[in-house]
């Protein structure tokens, strides 16, 4: 068989549906192939076995799960937010906190603040902190609208990581108030300057371009710590970013 | 499977095992490799209706499923955590040796996500260009400037351990 053995997926599209596969002349005929398809008929038999049984009912629940936005909690009547927010006005100070942190390239209402564990218990830092070079971070962002948020980094080596949402190819959806971050992220222990940056789009902004934006602004050497403004981004972008120094 | 199991129970039994065998590839580790395609197909099964398109399922199941865990490859070497020794090998195990592989690993984490995803399906998949590009929802015209600008890189990186 001289012909080039299909890809993986492919053979995996072979394996749902071998009656009409364009593939099956090429892999009934070559030993490599199927010596493939054994080996991943045997990982869909472990799968069978070990993986499905244990997660079938996390899967079924998340399906499930309504979008957070038709969650009871959020589906108070109207009048209780109405009351809700008319007393967060009359109680919230017209300055910022004693907290606050301003940092730089604030922008259409969004802020962000880091904090971590000190010898006094949790506190926020300020733009240029010297941080311990692997120390557990935790993120509150203030938005003033609804919008997708990334939380990203960039080093000196402007290796770009996203820490918020940690997973996902997209921007998580935040709405308009204060609020802090669901989990964290642990910085990488190498030491130098790491920015942070929380930037907020109305409507999602897949990560290659965050990742493009968040790079360009650091191209030359050194300006993690001076970065140029991110650009190319959509219209109503907002941004805000917060520098850190990894010690030992 | 079991009988009598809900639309989703079938659907996670139909194309769990891409899922694993994706995660398992690219993780070289079952247990990372079952987390990850729970959690992978958490995400899924939020759009049943692409999950119920038959014809157009499997390259948005791939993609999805390589992007999961090569983020969990860059997460794990930034938290400092250990990874499979040979854990994306850019070469059959049989064709090179521990530090060929190694070295190629050094290489590929140099690379943003778009770049290894791109790098892994043409050169670890095999997969031709155009199947890539719709397997990433990309153009064919990035996975081929992806692909050159990680070939060029990555010649001058291994010129230079070489020398």
């Amino acid at each position: 068989m001289t012909a080039r053995c299909p890809s993986d997926l492919s053979l995996e599209s072979h394996l749902l549906d071998p009656e009409h596969s364009p593939i099956a002349a090429h892999v009934y005929g070559c030993a490599r192939c199927t010596e493939r398809l054994d080996r991943m008929r045997r990982e869909g038999e472990d799968f069978a076995r070990n993986v499905f049984p244990l997660t079938v009912d996390a899967i079924e629940r998340a399906a499930a799960r309504p979008p957070w936005w038709r969650r009871p909690a959020f589906v108070l009547p109207l009048p209780a937010f109405a009351a809700v927010a008319a007393v967060l006005l009359l109680v919230r100070p017209a300055g910022p906190p004693d907290d606050y942190v301003g940092v730089k390239g604030d922008a259409g209402g969004l802020g962000l603040t880091l904090f971590t564990a000190g010898p006094s218990g949790v506190a926020p830092l300020r733009d240029g902190d010297s941080i311990r070079a692997s120390a557990a971070v935790r993120f509150r962002v203030r938005s003033s609208a609804g919008c997708h948020l990334w939380i990203v980094s960039i080093d000196d080596s402007r290796t770009v990581s996203r820490l918020y949402p940690a997973v996902a190819d997209r921007a998580e959806w935040i709405v308009a108030s204060e609020q802090d971050l669901p989990g964290g992220a642990v910085l990488d222990g190498r030491l130098g300057p790491e920015r942070i940056y929380a930037l907020c789009t109305p409507h999602s902004l897949v990560w290659p371009a965050v990742e493009s934006a968040v790079r360009a602004a650091a191209a030359r050497p050194a300006s993690v710590r001076a970065p140029a403004p991110l650009s190319d981004l959509p219209p109503g972008a907002s941004w805000h970013s917060l520098l850190l120094e990894k010690r030992p | 499977m079991e009988s009598g199991r809900s639309r989703v129970a079938e659907l996670y039994g139909r194309y769990g095992p891409a899922v694993y065998r994706r995660c398992l590839r690219l993780l070289r580790d079952r247990e990372a490799a079952r987390d990850a395609t729970q959690e992978v197909f958490m995400r899924l099964v939020k759009d049943m209706a692409r999950l119920e398109d038959r014809e157009n399922v499997l390259p948005w199941i791939y993609r999805v499923a390589t992007n999961h865990c090569l983020n969990l490859i860059r997460s794990d070497r930034r938290h400092g955590e250990a990874v499979p020794s040979d854990e994306l090998s850019l070469a059959a195990p049989e064709t090179s040796d521990y530090p060929t592989r190694s070295l190629a690993r050094d290489v590929l984490a140099r690379f943003d996500e778009g770049t290894q995803a791109v790098a892994i399906g043409v050169l670890v998949d095999g997969m031709e260009h155009e199947e890539l590009a719709q397997a990433l929802g990309i153009s064919r015209k990035t996975v081929e400037r992806r692909l050159g600008r990680f070939l060029t890189a990555a010649r001058k990186l291994l010129i230079g351990a070489g020398s």
